[in-house]
């Protein structure tokens, strides 16, 4: 039965969903799951076809993103079956920027996980310098690199503005932050929290 | 009327509202379900909670900044810095750090606890950047405030309340040795506001944040766009029984004017009510800007409820006919000698004003999204905008009743007189309702004993009626006795310590209740009471392991009177219950740990239902606002008692 009530939010939702649903098409930042878990050009790695994925925020200064690395590493090789999407959100100035843009310009050349696991290895504070000589070391040339980004430039410039807006909308404090199934971990997280985390989002 | 049974039916349609809210992107995204994760900690601190950044001018012209950082935080030397920008920027001297110098972090200076440092060379506007991050592993993008000195473009103050503290984006990408041309959204100073791709679905990731709605459109469209939503959100209102408490004030108005009143005359007091509602709505938002308070408080608290509570009954007297409500008379002059004979316009106004008090409640959804971002933001302007549009909004029924109601109510004096009384019983019944959210029940209830017994004699309950009496007269006498019964039902009540006006023998009947009932039913006494965060933090920290369903409440909540009474005993939720620690979040009292509670969950107002899993994260999807039912709070109940 319509009653009264019933009447007016059903008016209310119709007038509303009129007023608003225009603005909502505008989106800047596109934080539906298919543009969080499965965007085109940010690299997965772990098991590309895995039934779960596990998107990590980062940046390749902060500190605790490097000391927790190891900790997704052993977790999603344990897992097998575990997919982990890497968003650089570069938030420590010019030389975390300039990282996200040699690694992912280093894509093009099959080399995008030798110079994330390089980088990530490092300890704290980088410079460019000290990027450049911590890729060469890996096997990755900066020059070869750094020609990777500007080929790819528009691309990866892109991709880094959507992670950004994203981890912005999301609401991320800051790195590291990870997102399992529709929970989001802000910071470091153990391996067990990590486990159950994924088998949450695998029962869901 | 009844200004209670009013009063409720606006709650119900603000749940209305509410719903609409939830379909839209933004208001859906302000419920944050993850803000008690991770591992069943209250999560990281906010930026500007982990580092409170204050500046003080010095008589030297330069500017000392201080930093207090919370327990567990730390600020890196090397990113507290100054820019400015096109000119110089000024110099800023910090004091040496504690090198931190461990496998993690390589070498770096950092602050704890607390940091001081002095701005000179200061030529102009400029910025403070700092950065820090949480000991247990999470770093913040860099916090930036606009620095303006005194006699610049705008006052300190106004530059403080500017401050950017979300997260500022991706920092200068121009500053890259390897792309001049960036990519990133460094202008991006405002916070930009989660935007859920909402198909409508429910499949979008619903997430953490207190933006909302209006950052959102603001992020979009701007100043109009946000202004014109604000103008419709105030449409739909007035089409909701939000507004209804209005008509009667307006029509009293009206029927106050008698045979002086023409359609004209009739839109220029509805139209001056409306603005007057408009510019009180505007204020609102002004101060909301300044004080980043969340008003809805203020509005709730005792002081200003018993000021306009005393405010209708002085409106109440009025209409008795004990004196007329106007200006000083040199105003009122120069006032009638602009607008016409009368000076009621001032009046149309008055009540216009404190009328935003009565459909405070049911704005609460987008008037909290509205606050959250202008307290963000310190934008007076566009808040004042964007709360004058709404206000408008929900006038434009009004001034509909103002024009083609003058035409409908009949020109004459007499029955005018009793109208005006009328509402002058109405306007003391609101004052009643206004008092009962600081008043204990009992004492209400003996109000509204007087006030009926008084109406039901004005209403001629006690005259004698002979052959020659009229039938209204008679249709008067008999309403009158109603009301004198209605009202000793209330003393009765109010001598036996009920709580509610509408169920005034609930002390006789509740013993038979209880009889009746299971003899363990678990009641909202039986909660365990938090009032403050560190309460709450007890109480999880007691339950640990266990589901936890949480109910802000507060006794001038009738919605949660209902909940408590209605739905709580309902005996599918009390076989729910069985397994989940329920815990009472009061907010009765409307002080900072109260509002930390509310800022802490995520919630705008009682009564809000949150459900934790044994981990004491929120369980998705389950959270419960406003109209409560049995079915839903046990579909909320069992989702976390697997």
């Amino acid at each position: 039965m319509i009653d009264r009530r019933n009447f007016l939010t059903l008016a209310g939702v119709a007038a509303g969903s009129t007023l608003i649903l225009p603005t909502a098409s505008l989106a800047q930042a596109d934080i539906s799951p298919e543009a969080v878990f499965h965007d085109p050009k940010a690299p997965a790695l772990g098991n590309p076809d895995g039934d779960i994925t596990l998107v990590e925020y980062f940046d390749y200064q902060c500190p605790y993103c490097k000391s927790n690395h190891p900790v997704v590493e052993k977790v999603t090789k344990e897992d097998g079956n575990l997919r982990v999407v890497m968003k650089d959100w570069p938030i420590f100035g010019a030389p975390s920027v300039y990282a996200s843009q040699l690694v992912l310009g280093a894509q093009s050349m099959g080399k995008y996980e030798a110079g994330l696991e390089a980088l990530m290895a490092t300890q704290g504070k980088l410079s460019n310098d000290l990027i450049e000589k911590t890729l060469s070391e890996a096997g990755v040339d900066p020059d070869k690199a750094m020609a990777g980004y500007k080929a790819n430039r528009k691309e990866i410039d892109a991709l880094l503005s959507r992670n950004d807006a994203q981890a912005v909308a999301i609401g991320l404090r800051g790195t590291p932050a990870y997102i399992v199934g529709r929970d989001v971990y802000p910071g470091a997280v153990d391996a067990d929290t990590l486990r159950k985390a994924i088998s949450d989002a695998r029962q869901a | 009327m009844n200004a209670k049974a009013l009063s409720r039916l606006s709650l119900r349609a603000l749940w209305g509202v509410f719903l609409v809210s939830l379909l839209l992107p933004g208001l859906a995204a302000a419920q944050s379900f993850d803000l008690l994760k991770p591992k069943g900690g209250s999560g990281p601190l906010s930026p500007e909670e982990a580092f409170q950044v204050e500046t003080a001018w010095q008589d030297d012209g330069t500017l000392a900044v201080s930093f207090d950082i919370a327990p567990g935080y730390y600020l890196y030397r090397e990113h507290l810095t100054v820019s400015a920008e096109g000119g110089d920027a000024p110099v800023i001297e910090t004091q040496p750090g504690e090198m931190k110098d461990d496998p993690n972090f390589g070498t770096v200076e950092v602050w704890h606890d607390h940091t001081e440092a002095v701005v000179s060379d200061i030529t102009g506007p400029f910025t403070l950047h700092w950065q820090g991050c949480e000991e247990k592993g999470l770093c913040y993008p860099p916090q930036s405030r606009e620095i303006v000195p005194p006699g610049g473009a705008a006052t300190a103050e106004a530059a403080s309340a500017a401050q950017s503290n979300q997260a500022a984006g991706v920092p200068d990408y121009a500053q890259s040795a390897a792309s001049s041309a960036p990519a990133g959204s460094s202008e991006a100073e405002t916070p930009t506001p989660p935007v859920a791709a909402s198909k409508g679905d429910g499949n979008s990731l619903s997430l953490s944040s207190d933006d909302g709605l209006v950052a959102g459109i603001a992020a979009k469209g701007g100043w109009a766009l946000v202004v014109a939503s604000f103008f419709g959100f105030g449409l739909l209102l007035a089409f909701t029984p939000c507004v209804l408490p209005m008509v009667p004030i307006v029509a009293g108005m009206l029927g106050a004017q008698g045979k002086d009143l023409t359609p004209a005359r009739g839109l220029a007091l509805t139209g001056t009510y409306v603005l007057a509602m408009a510019v009180a709505f505007g204020l609102l938002g002004i101060v909301a800007a300044w004080s980043g308070q969340n008003l809805q408080f203020l509005m709730q608290a005792p002081a200003t409820v018993i000021a306009l509570a005393l405010l209708f009954a002085v409106l109440a007297l009025s209409s008795f006919g004990l004196f007329e409500l106007r200006l000083p008379q040199a105003l009122t002059n120069k006032v009638s000698s602009v607008q016409g004979p009368r000076g009621t316009l001032a009046g149309a106004a008055i009540l216009g004003f404190t009328s935003t008090l009565i459909v405070g409640p049911c704005v609460t959804a987008p008037l909290a999204g509205a606050f959250l971002y202008i307290a963000q933001t310190g934008d007076a302007g566009l808040g004042a905008s964007a709360l004058f549009a709404l206000g408008l909004g929900q006038g434009v029924l009004l001034m509909a009743v103002g024009l083609f109601g003058s035409a409908i109510l009949p020109r004459m004096g007499e029955w005018m007189v009793g109208v005006n009384r009328a509402f002058g019983y109405v306007f003391l019944g609101v004052a009643i309702w206004l008092l009962s959210r600081v008043v204990a029940g009992p004492a209400i209830l003996a109000l509204w004993a007087l006030l009926l017994i008084g109406a039901g004699v004005a209403l001629g309950g006690r005259d004698r009626f002979g052959p020659e009496s009229s039938g209204l007269g008679r249709v008067g006498g008999a309403l009158g006795v109603a009301a004198l019964l209605a009202g000793a039902l209330e003393g009765i009540g109010a001598a036996s310590g009920a709580a509610d006006p509408l169920r005034p023998l609930a002390p006789f009947t509740a013993g038979q209740t209880v009889m009746a009932a299971a003899p363990d039913i678990l009641t909202e006494d039986d909660f365990t009471h938090v009032e403050t965060p560190e309460a709450l933090d007890a109480a999880l920290a007691a339950a640990k392991g266990a589901p936890v369903m949480l109910i802000t409440t507060a006794e001038w909540c009738t919605e949660c009177a209902t909940i408590a009474r209605e739905v709580i005993p309902d005996p599918q939720v009390q076989a729910a219950l069985r397994h989940v620690t329920p815990i009472a979040v009061d907010v009765t009292k409307t002080g900072a740990p109260q509002q930390a509670l509310l800022k802490q969950l995520g919630v705008i107002g009682p009564p809000t239902l949150i459900f934790l899993s044994p981990d004491h994260s929120e369980a998705q999807g389950t959270r419960l606002i406003g109209d409560v039912t049995a079915p839903k709070l046990t579909t909320s109940l069992s989702e976390i008692a697997q």
